[in-house]
């Protein structure tokens, strides 16, 4: 500790802070308008310069670090005309517009000035005038406005690890522009924006849409994957005209475009406004809420009455918060009476999560993300993790950048994070056991000490060939021990895995290797550095925690315990495993199901949607309950518009297992309800009782069914405990895998930063950036089928075709293609094959 | 002699306007900037010094700062971007007629202000204006009082500059790298370090940074780690698999022929090659890297990041051509057939003789040289050594004999040395390295005579003590041996190490290149003279501003065998240099400096680092220091593993912070 004084109080701080820092111990409030916390220091703007007795100049506080015994003087005279004087210069040449200024009202510059007295002008220059950049896609830069605090660039280089802005030119001239001088190109979170001080950077949305006080703010959390972000709503006029985050929230107030800009979904034309009926003609009418209810439980208790609760399904969805998921399985359970309930997580983070709570005993990830931070060595494997869970991705840069982590990518494509990575292991595509193993033998070989127990996996290893690991996987043997010297020795190594490994073939064993390296990394034990398995939907943990799986009850309990709820609900709880998702789908094939109620979950943007949408023409009774107009409509009998995250109250829980409460900031449009609303309402005109269906209350029981949720209440955040540890995780048997010779051309559907899921391709916002689907190959492949940037490729597989224009990217490699999971025009779900995201294709050119 | 009319440099006034009895000041600057045109004046960041007096200083200090506003200010901190600015438009409107006397007191609160900017640029470059505007406030009120300018026909020639860079022999932009690495860019950090150093991970490692003996933070408190901050940016290059950015410019016609992969040869190559010129780099020994390779040991300088630095310059289409050695398997005249420059930089690999009783009758254990010994050992062939090694002087080669000897197996490994271990000229770290690995020292000793067996072996050395004479002439005390002290040590191996020069023998007598006696490469040079009329030398004694050009048209010459036996950056910062010399010779442009490399020779001369400079800073962030292999056991049997760690990259950071940003800018008018 360092002692000091500042303005004659006496201090103690740890060696190394600031100035600043120390001032703040003791209620100091030094001034400052270029100091963020979360970047480092720039020290531009130096009106936080204050007096060190005996040093002949003024330091500023921002980024001098303490010295015992230091004298510090923060406000004097001499301070106070040297800050006006600052302050003057500033505004030389700066424009008086702020009555139309977006910023005005929240500007710092505004608020700096009006603190250090500075109301007239001694200085003044030539004015020139820069260009406005209207030509940059959601972003509006006036560089006239520019303090030049740098915010905007460190935010965007330190934070977000893009280098899309820098600080050009020099002197006078000297402003914040795109590296190269185009318009700006770049992942779009806004978070520049948020940083700037004043109205140098501005979000066009919200240009002009109203003074900054003039909003209705409420505190809520991001819905749009499941980083857990909290947010800040500002509506007016039961719109949402944007959406920011504060620096002292959990996410450090970043956000990603989705966060930031895909609120512009809420007003999608899309949306679904009035409950729906289909008529005797065949065609959907609007009707009324009652009529819809009426009829939906009608024909429900009909075909339960004729072919049993068992003839019923639901499919619910990581839309919905805690508790509605939870409803919707009562609903199911108590109210129908049956087990068939599941969601889009059955596409492979449910398996992914019962894998783990088995070998390890944690559900959701096994820390929180803050926690990378901490971490000396960190895998990402198989996830592109900006696009999936873009919060968790600020954490990983962080930490590799600013606190000395070493970072190990593996992927068969090239992710944002490889510039970050001092080892980027590209995997052939599919062949990631091998790299697993390869990566674990190498471990093992590096000579570094292992946790107990690692002698019987290191007899299994050393059955298998190095070469042979190194050529399977195509990555070389000096590389993965140049990637394991990066993770041998280290106590906290953390291992953060995605959609690229969770939905590949064979996935099951593969994250039972993944799960080996785990325990030799002793990442899953205490103290060890955390697995951090990421879905890219909003609320799969909570969904998954509140039973909506055909195999367990809320709080992950198994169907065998589910007296307490029989009890609580006053209704009998089947017993027996429903169907899953996929076995639904075949249940309707077959004809032993009926009734389908889809939650928020338009089966036909999943895999083999071709096939999905003839088995939705056979069903007796189909409830789409959605906010969009989907193609699911076409099947439906009856739909019930819903309200989205913005429009109703609840709980998320995040990849994390951070509990966090939703607030509602406007109505949903025309007759939409909540989702909790809509569900109690079938339920009561079902069983014609009355169910409760209020969050809060809903909350309630689920404290007194699920212990894990105990813990939570309203306000910020709480971490829902995991599950008990269990004992010393043994190993998983290598198993041999037989690699197959790759396929010519595979075809990999995944996540874009720019989108999350289906919902911001209504999203005009996100739509500006990235408007349309696309193939992206590699140029060998371009080259060797002819076929230009931006060309038309026809991609097939088993189950259909799609045609796309080309995007040449060498992030991929040769024989493997992308393209985005999102857009439905596109449809290159319908290529996939049950859960796995990577598809043999044949490529030709249009 | 010239006469100064007016100067502030320094703090203290001499003012010769009004007549009386002429003040003397003399500045080391050359009287010429180019050998002809008188200097007029020079202004800076110390202040002005006035030789003509038609100089018209408003106009100087107005265009001096709208150069330093409108080029060099980083527009990073509000004094420093619109201060400069304000001060700017202020001077501007006074000569050209639309200023106020008001405006004389704007630039004077100005420069109060632009104490408290971020760095050293802004007040500095304040300082010949106020100077002018205090000295000659006339001036100014003549122009605001619409007077026309006397104008006189003066060129204005300006160097952006610091005192880091200026010492710095390869002038490397070092605020900007260090910048670069406290923003967390790395990669641009090393885009810097190699706009003037392609070896950038040599130089973060075995440079012996004579840029932190003239850095700024030194007068606060301890200078920064300019050299391991190099290592970081070059390293994280490597550790992240990031692939060298430059792209070269479009081949060209015109060929080059280099004399020698060394440091020197492979700047000269690196920046030619980014120019677009064919290099073809003929190399005597099997591997790149010249004195580097076959000098330095792997545990300083580990051989595969060498060999990357080596590899990324032949992938901008360097050819090198190993095992060929100009004289003998390709002559001079050849290669100046077939190419239309040829620059030698065949380094300074010649052990020199000790002068010692038997060193010349081939006794088996006395070793031709330390050079010559390292050079066998990295190459891998049988060195001779035996198990006692005796290595005679106290430079690096005699320090990093001693280590490696150490590492070959060497049972006990002395240094020998005839003065103290305060006056070894071998870097401090290294002889702190290698008493850490357990070398033992004889200071204050002279070996006389080697003693052999009658098997002609090595048996041991006899040694005389010396002690510190009577000052000579210049005052200097020498060493002086003290009769009747000799004593014997037994050993097995005696490696002189005291130096080596340039094997010049490949050049042909014919080919009318001048050499000197130490066996260096005469080049020539601009002719700058002092104020006492003397020709200007740098810190070797060469001749100061240097073309690089010999007697022989297109034949060009530097490094080692130029400069004398200096440093890897030395040899650099000469590649450099004669790569732009070459490069404008090849576009017809004839022998010539530009106005940025001859202000860069004449502020190396003047100096730009002052060491008792007041530096009011606060003294919290004292220097930090690479991780670092202690303990005899890194010296074990065929260790060469790295012996510095380097930083972390947060502990980079911090090191970086601690930097004051020293720029500044001079201007002179001729």
């Amino acid at each position: 500790m360092v002692s000091l004084t500042i303005d004659g109080k006496s201090v103690q701080v740890e060696v190394g802070s600031t100035i600043l820092e120390a001032a703040a111990k003791v209620d100091i409030k030094i001034p400052t308008l270029c100091w963020l916390q979360k970047v480092s220091p720039t020290g531009a703007c130096r009106v936080c310069a204050v007096e060190i007795e005996g040093v002949d100049r003024t330091m500023t506080a921002c980024n001098t670090p303490v010295k015992e015994g230091i004298s510090v003087t923060t406000n004097s005279p001499a301070l106070q005309v040297m800050r006006r004087k600052i302050m003057e210069l500033m505004l030389v040449n700066h424009p008086l517009d702020c009555p139309v200024c977006d910023a005005g009202g929240e500007c710092d510059l505004q608020d700096a000035c009006y603190e250090q007295k500075a109301s007239k002008q001694e200085y003044s220059a030539l004015l020139e005038r820069r260009p406005i950049r209207y030509d940059w896609p959601l972003i509006e830069s006036d560089p006239n406005r520019c303090i030049l605090c740098e915010k905007c660039v460190k935010v965007d280089h330190e934070v977000v690890g893009c280098d899309a802005i820098a600080v050009v030119n020099k002197g006078e001239a000297t402003i914040i522009d795109t590296v190269d001088g185009k318009p700006l190109n770049c992942d779009f979170c806004g978070n520049c924006v948020a940083a700037c001080p004043t109205g140098a950077l501005i979000t066009k949305p919200f240009k002009f849409k109203g003074r900054p006080w003039s909003f209705t703010k409420v505190q809520s959390i991001c819905a749009f994957c499941g980083n857990g972000c909290q947010i800040e709503y500002h509506a007016k006029d039961g719109r949402v005209a944007r959406v920011t985050s504060e620096d002292d929230t959990f996410n450090n107030g970043n956000l990603c475009i989705n966060g930031r800009f895909g609120y512009s979904y809420l007003t999608s034309s899309d949306r679904l406004t009035a409950p729906m009926l289909r008529g005797q003609n065949g065609t959907l009418a609007v009707t009324d809420w009652n009529s819809a209810m009426s009829s939906a439980s009608g024909k429900l208790k009909e075909i339960i009455a004729r072919d049993g609760a068992a003839a019923v399904a639901g499919l619910g969805s990581p839309r919905l918060t805690n508790e509605e998921s939870f409803l919707f399985q009562k609903f199911l359970r108590a109210g129908v009476g049956t087990n068939n309930i599941d969601s889009e997580a059955r596409l492979g983070y449910a398996q992914a999560q019962a894998q783990m709570l088995r070998r390890f005993g944690f559900s959701g990830a096994s820390q929180t993300i803050d926690k990378i931070d901490d971490a000396q060595a960190i895998i990402v494997f198989g996830s592109d993790l900006g696009a999936e869970a873009t919060g968790t991705e600020y954490r990983v840069i962080k930490a590799a950048t600013k606190r000395d982590a070493r970072l190990i990518v593996v992927n068969m494509r090239d992710v944002k994070l490889k510039k970050f990575a001092n080892a980027n292991l590209k995997n052939l595509p599919g062949r990631e056991l091998a790299l697993i193993y390869g990566l674990m033998k190498a471990l093992v070989e590096s000579g570094a000490a292992l946790p107990a127990g690692s002698e019987a996996i290191k007899k299994e290893l050393s059955a298998l060939s190095m070469a042979d690991l190194a050529q399977e996987c195509g990555v070389t043997e000096a590389a993965l021990s140049d990637a394991a010297a990066l993770i041998a020795g280290k106590s906290r190594v953390a291992i953060i895995f995605g959609t690229d490994l969770i939905r590949s073939k064979d996935a099951a064993t593969k994250i039972a290797a993944l799960a080996d390296l785990a325990v030799l990394t002793g990442s899953a034990g205490e103290g060890g550095g955390g697995i951090f398995p990421i879905h890219p939907k909003t609320n799969t943990v909570g969904l998954l925690d509140m039973g909506v799986a055909p195999d367990s009850l809320p709080g992950l309990q198994e169907l065998a315990q589910g007296a307490p709820f029989a009890q609580s609900w006053g209704a009998k709880v089947p017993s027996a495993p429903g169907k899953d998702l996929w076995g639904i789908i075949e249940g309707i094939e077959q004809g032993s199901i009926k009734a389908l109620y889809l939650l928020g979950c338009d089966l036909t943007t999943l895999p083999e949607n071709a096939r999905i949408k003839k088995a939705l023409a056979k069903l007796e009774l189909l409830i789409v309950q959605d906010i969009f107009q989907g193609e699911s409509l076409e099947f439906a009998h009856v739909v019930f518009p819903a309200a989205a995250a913005a429009e109703k109250s609840g709980s998320f829980t995040s990849n994390d297992n951070r509990v966090q409460q939703i607030f509602k900031s406007v109505n949903p449009p025309g007759a939409a309800k909540a989702d909790w609303d809509i569900i109690s309402n079938l339920y009561s005109h079902l069983t014609s009782s009355v169910q409760q269906g209020a969050p809060a209350q809903v909350m309630q029981e689920i404290k007194e069914l699920s212990k894990s949720y105990q813990a939570h209440h309203s306000g910020k955040g709480i971490v829902k405990p995991a599950a008990k540890a269990k004992g010393e995780p043994g190993f998983a048997p290598v198993s041999k895998a037989v690699a197959a010779a790759l396929p010519r051309f595979q075809l990999l559907v995944g996540q874009i930063g720019f989108h999350s899921g289906t919902s911001t391709t209504r999203s005009a916002n996100n739509l500006t950036v990235s408007p349309t689907g696309y193939i992206e190959l590699h140029s060998t492949d371009a080259l060797a089928l002819g076929v230009v940037d931006g060309g038309t490729l026809k991609v097939s597989s088993g189950l259909g075709a799609v045609t796309a224009p080309a995007k040449i990217s060498d992030a991929l490699q040769p024989g493997l293609l992308f393209a985005p999971t999102h857009f439905k025009e596109l449809n290159v779900n319908s290529l996939l094959m049950g859960n796995c995201n990577l598809v043999e294709v044949k490529v030709e050119k249009v | 002699m010239a006469e100064v009319v007016f100067s502030s440099w320094g703090r203290s006034i001499v003012d010769n306007r009004k007549g009386g009895e002429t003040k003397a000041a003399s500045f080391k600057l050359p009287v010429t900037y180019d050998g002809e045109k008188p200097l007029s004046a020079f202004i800076g960041w110390d202040g002005i010094i006035l030789y003509n007096k038609d100089v018209d200083i408003p106009a100087m200090v107005a265009e001096y700062m709208k150069r330093v506003q409108t080029r060099y200010v980083c527009g990073k901190c509000t004094p420093g971007k619109k201060g400069t600015r304000v001060m700017m438009d202020a001077l501007l409107g006074i000569v050209e007629g639309r200023g106020s006397e008001r405006d004389l007191d704007t630039i004077l609160d100005l420069g109060e202000v632009l104490k408290h900017a971020k760095c050293t640029l802004c007040p500095s470059s304040s300082v010949p204006v106020i100077d002018a505007v205090t000295h000659f406030r006339d001036a100014f009120l003549n122009y605001i009082r619409g007077a026309k300018s006397l104008s006189s026909e003066f060129r204005y020639i300006e160097k952006y500059t610091a005192p880091c860079m200026d010492k710095c022999p390869a002038h490397i932009d070092i605020p900007a790298y260090i910048e670069a690495v406290k923003d967390y860019r790395f990669g641009d950090s090393l885009a810097t370090i190699r706009d003037s150093m392609p070896l950038p991970s040599v130089c973060g490692r075995v440079c012996p940074h004579p840029c932190e003996t003239a850095c700024r933070r030194k007068n606060v408190d301890e200078s920064i780690s300019i050299m391991t901050l190099k290592r970081s940016a070059s390293d994280y290059e490597w550790q992240h698999g990031h692939l060298p950015p430059m792209v070269p410019k479009a081949k060209k016609a015109k060929k080059v022929a280099v004399v020698g992969a060394g440091p020197a040869g492979l700047a000269a190559a690196y920046y030619l090659a980014l120019e677009g010129y064919p290099v073809t780099i003929y190399e005597a020994l099997p591997l790149g890297g010249g004195m580097v390779a076959v000098g330095i040991p792997p545990y300083r300088q580990p051989r595969h990041l060498l060999q990357r630095d080596i590899d990324i310059i032949s992938a901008l289409g360097v050819e090198i051509i190993y095992n060929t050695r100009v004289g003998k398997d390709v002559t001079l005249d050849e290669l100046r057939a077939k190419f239309d420059a040829v620059f030698l930089a065949p380094g300074a690999h010649r052990s020199k003789p000790m002068g010692v009783e038997g060193e010349d009758k081939g006794y088996k254990g006395f070793l031709t040289g330390g050079i010559d010994f390292l050079r066998n050992v990295y190459l891998g062939l049988p060195t001779g050594m035996g198990k006692k090694v005796f290595v005679v002087g106290g430079g690096n080669t005699a320090i990093d004999c001693v280590r490696v000897a150490l590492r070959e197996g060497a049972e006990e490994s002395v240094l020998v040395y005839r003065r103290s271990r305060k006056e070894m000229p071998a870097d401090i770290w290294e002889v702190d390295g290698a008493d850490d690995e357990g070398v033992r020292f004889e200071f204050q000793v002279l070996p006389t005579r080697v003693v052999a067996n009658d098997a002609n072996e090595v048996v041991g050395v006899e040694l005389i003590r010396m002690a510190m004479g009577e000052p000579d002439a210049s005052g200097r005390r020498r060493p002086e041996p003290v009769p009747g002290s000799e004593f014997i040590i037994e050993c097995d191996t005696i490696i002189p190490a005291i130096g080596q020069d340039a094997d010049l023998s490949f050049i042909p007598a014919e080919a009318n290149i001048d050499t000197t006696k130490w066996s260096t490469i005469v080049t020539k040079y601009v002719p700058l003279k002092g104020a006492d009329g003397k020709g200007l030398k740098d810190g070797m004694g060469n001749e100061l501003s240097r073309t690089l050009i010999t007697n022989c048209d297109g034949v060009f010459a530097g490094g080692d065998a130029e400069i004398g036996p200096l440093t890897v950056v030395a040899c650099v910062g000469s590649g450099h240099r004669a790569a732009n010399v070459i490069a404008r010779y090849l576009e017809g442009q004839g022998i010539s400096l530009t106005d940025s490399e001859r202000m860069e020779d004449i502020l190396s001369y003047l100096g730009v680092y002052d060491k008792n400079e007041p530096v009011a800073w606060l003294d919290s962030a004292s220097r930090e220091h690479q991780g670092e292999i202690h303990g005899k056991e890194r010296a074990s049997y065929k260790n060469y593993c790295e012996v510095e760690l380097g930083f972390a990259n947060s502990q980079a950071v911090r090191e970086a912070e601690r930097c004051l940003r020293c720029y500044r800018v001079a201007m002179i008018a001729v």
